[in-house]
């Protein structure tokens, strides 16, 4: 190597490492910044001294009391509601989506594309212009306050049908030979979406479950109004969020902190493990669909 | 092993475009059969057909003597070889092959012994344990073949299995599938587009173009007598040489005039041509290019030609000629008789002089494109 190269060399390395140095430090500062209200909360759930909001950060005296006496109000039977409700929607949820799916992506019928461009249109519709009339319908039934469990997996598994993009994108990159030649070696439909599809499938499925859970665990609004109040119905979003008004911010503030941190943690485990797949999954449906 | 039955089986898409038109064939037990086409032609939609993954539009399919328009491909038993292999990508060898005995619920011993046996057969067990993906293209193809073999189905249906392969390993499979097709000693219908392996493999062609059947017949057949223009030119590699010239009747004779030649035409000719009552007449004299008998001093019945290209093939040379009419003929030479100064003057430019014995003169109508003489 002749100096001049060796020089350019050396040149091109350390033009390298000033712009990684840069790219980190960015990197560093933005998710300090998007951690710094998750590091408060887990803070605030371990403070002892005083049980409101206050105006400083590190507790001055640390105890798990709020974490114990949370397990002395509803708040159990709140996150049973919403673990119940979740899981349940979850596996619906995913078996609905996945079957329309590969409906849509392998069969050829006559009414596909309208089923498939008036589910586009319903889609842009927001939810919660139905929230009125699916009231009624649920209170008829017999479904709301108490009973708001089976109330709301019905309303979160009801239009999963028409959550049906990524997957079937990902189904039509699976060359449609694989199911002829399943077809031809004796399979059923049914055995050929089980034994061909959905392992060769395995991110979108989990995409799918995830997303499937992650909606119920969050949602305040139709769990708020389907509740209606009674506490039994009540789902943890709403529960703790009831924390919160005036009358007993000042004593349930940080039960409300030490509430979060458990709702956010079995949600953080599994993308945890599943963040892989979970990446898979929506990078994988957008490349055709 | 069983027979297949297509009688004026019709597949018109749901665009209204007729993909087959009335396609009548009949393929005995143990037949094996290839259909041959240009792409489009119809060949492999007709495959699909047989095989269920195609609705039929109109006609019926019988296999075994049974009408199975209506079943689904499960249950026909027929067994496929796909283009693109087809394999199951997240399956090892083993499980690929063994995935219709396990649908079946064949006992595990005997899937066992089954797949190992295929496997033996088609030289791939050290890589039964493998995914698909480990393995080259041939050696996927032999899997696909192994994973049809095992079902011993009653029909075997190969949809150009081996178009995605390099030529050398392509001529190799060939000969293997000559070999598989006698251990095996079922019925076969095989897709091409390539006539090399449509004359090498079938006992049968059945030669498509535009979703009708143009040509039925042993490989000799089609090639020593094809019925028509497309046919001529489809089967034979180069391609058969078409010429315009006249058909002149004289009293009970008839001769060919091409180029102020008079080229005569054998008994056997004068007596069909006489006998389907066909005048003078112009005509496409068709010649395939290894028939031409090439001279090198010019004679009574010669035609003059000027030498444009001369393609060495190593046992051959492929001589492309220039007619006086601009007319261009291509001429296959064995080069092993050729002397010296016969090679040297087989150069650009040069004269020579070519005939044809009527023995090798293929007649059609430019009008309808149907041999005079065959069919």
């Amino acid at each position: 190597m002749s100096e001049a190269t060796a020089k350019r060399h050396m040149g091109l390395k350390t033009s390298r490492a000033i712009s990684n140095t840069a790219i980190h430090v960015l990197l560093i500062v933005i998710s300090i910044i998007w951690l710094i209200p998750f590091v408060c909360i887990v803070l605030q759930s371990f403070r002892v001294e005083n049980t409101g909001p206050v105006g400083y950060v590190m507790p001055k005296v640390w105890g798990t009391d709020n974490y114990v006496k949370l397990f002395q109000t509803d708040f159990p039977r709140w996150y049973t509601n919403t673990f119940i409700a979740a899981l349940a929607t979850a596996v619906l949820q995913t078996i609905i989506v996945l079957c329309m799916s590969y409906t849509l992506s392998r069969f050829r019928f006559k009414m596909r594309q309208p089923l498939m461009r008036f589910m586009l249109i319903l889609g842009m519709f927001p939810g919660m212009l139905s929230m009125i009339i699916l009231y009624r319908v649920l209170k008829d039934l017999g479904l709301t306050q108490a009973n708001a469990v089976p109330g709301l997996i019905l309303v979160y598994v009801a239009s999963s049908g028409m959550g049906y993009y990524v997957s079937k994108g990902f189904f039509d990159t699976i060359p449609m030979s694989l199911d002829e030649a399943a077809r031809v070696d004796g399979a059923t439909r049914a055995k050929i979406l089980y034994k061909i599809i959905l392992p060769l499938s395995k991110p979108i499925v989990i995409y799918t479950v995830l997303t499937a859970f992650m909606g119920p665990w969050g949602d305040y609004v139709f769990a708020r109004y389907i509740a209606f109040g009674t506490s039994a119905g009540k789902n943890v979003a709403v529960g703790l969020y009831d924390w919160l008004n005036k009358d007993q911010i000042s004593n349930c503030y940080t039960m409300f902190c030490a509430g979060g941190v458990l709702v956010a943690l079995p949600v953080t485990i599994l993308f945890l493990f599943l963040q892989k797949y979970y990446v898979e999954g929506v990078t994988g449906g957008a490349v055709k669909g | 092993m069983a027979s297949v039955k297509l009688t004026d089986v019709k597949k018109v898409y749901d665009n209204k475009v007729t993909a087959v038109h009335d396609f009548n064939l009949e393929i005995m037990d143990k037949e094996f059969v290839v259909f041959v086409g240009p792409s489009g032609c119809g060949k492999s939609t007709t495959l699909r057909m047989i095989a269920g993954l195609e609705d039929i539009s109109d006609g019926t399919l019988e296999i075994d003597g049974e009408v199975v328009n209506d079943l689904q491909p499960k249950d026909r038993d027929i067994a496929m070889v796909f283009q693109n292999y087809a394999l199951y990508p997240h399956m090892t060898v083993y499980d690929n092959i063994a995935f219709s005995l396990r649908l079946k619920k064949v006992p595990e011993d005997e899937v066992y012994d089954r797949v190992t046996n295929a496997a033996k057969i088609l030289g791939i067990t050290e890589y039964l344990t493998r995914k698909p993906r480990a393995l080259s293209g041939g050696q996927r193809q032999r899997v696909a073949i192994g994973r049809a073999m095992v079902r011993n189905a009653k029909v075997f249906l190969m949809d150009e299995p081996l178009s995605n392969l390099d030529a050398k390993l392509r001529n190799q499979m060939r000969a293997e599938i000559i070999l598989l097709r006698q251990k095996l000693d079922t019925t076969f219908i095989y897709v091409t587009h390539d006539q090399t392996e449509a004359m090498t493999l079938g006992d049968r062609i059945v030669i498509m173009k535009d979703g009708y059947i143009e040509q039925v017949g042993t490989p000799q057949e089609v090639f020593d007598t094809p019925v028509n223009l497309f046919v001529a030119g489809f089967i034979g590699s180069p391609q058969m040489n078409f010429l315009k010239a006249n058909l002149v009747k004289g009293g009970n004779s008839y001769y060919v005039e091409l180029l102020d030649v008079k080229l005569p035409l054998n008994d056997e000719q004068n007596a069909v041509l006489a006998q389907k009552g066909v005048g003078s007449q112009e005509i496409i004299l068709g010649v395939r290019p290894e028939h031409t008998t090439v001279l090198f001093d010019n004679a009574e019945d010669a035609i003059e030609c000027t030498i444009d290209v001369n393609e060495m093939m190593g046992s051959e040379l492929h001589l492309h000629l220039r007619s006086k009419n601009d007319d261009k003929i291509i001429v296959r030479l064995p080069t092993v008789d050729l002397s010296k100064e016969q090679r040297a003057s087989l150069s650009y430019g040069n004269k020579m002089y070519i005939t044809f014995p009527a023995k090798v003169m293929h007649l059609f109508d430019p009008e309808t494109e149907k041999s005079l003489i065959d069919g």
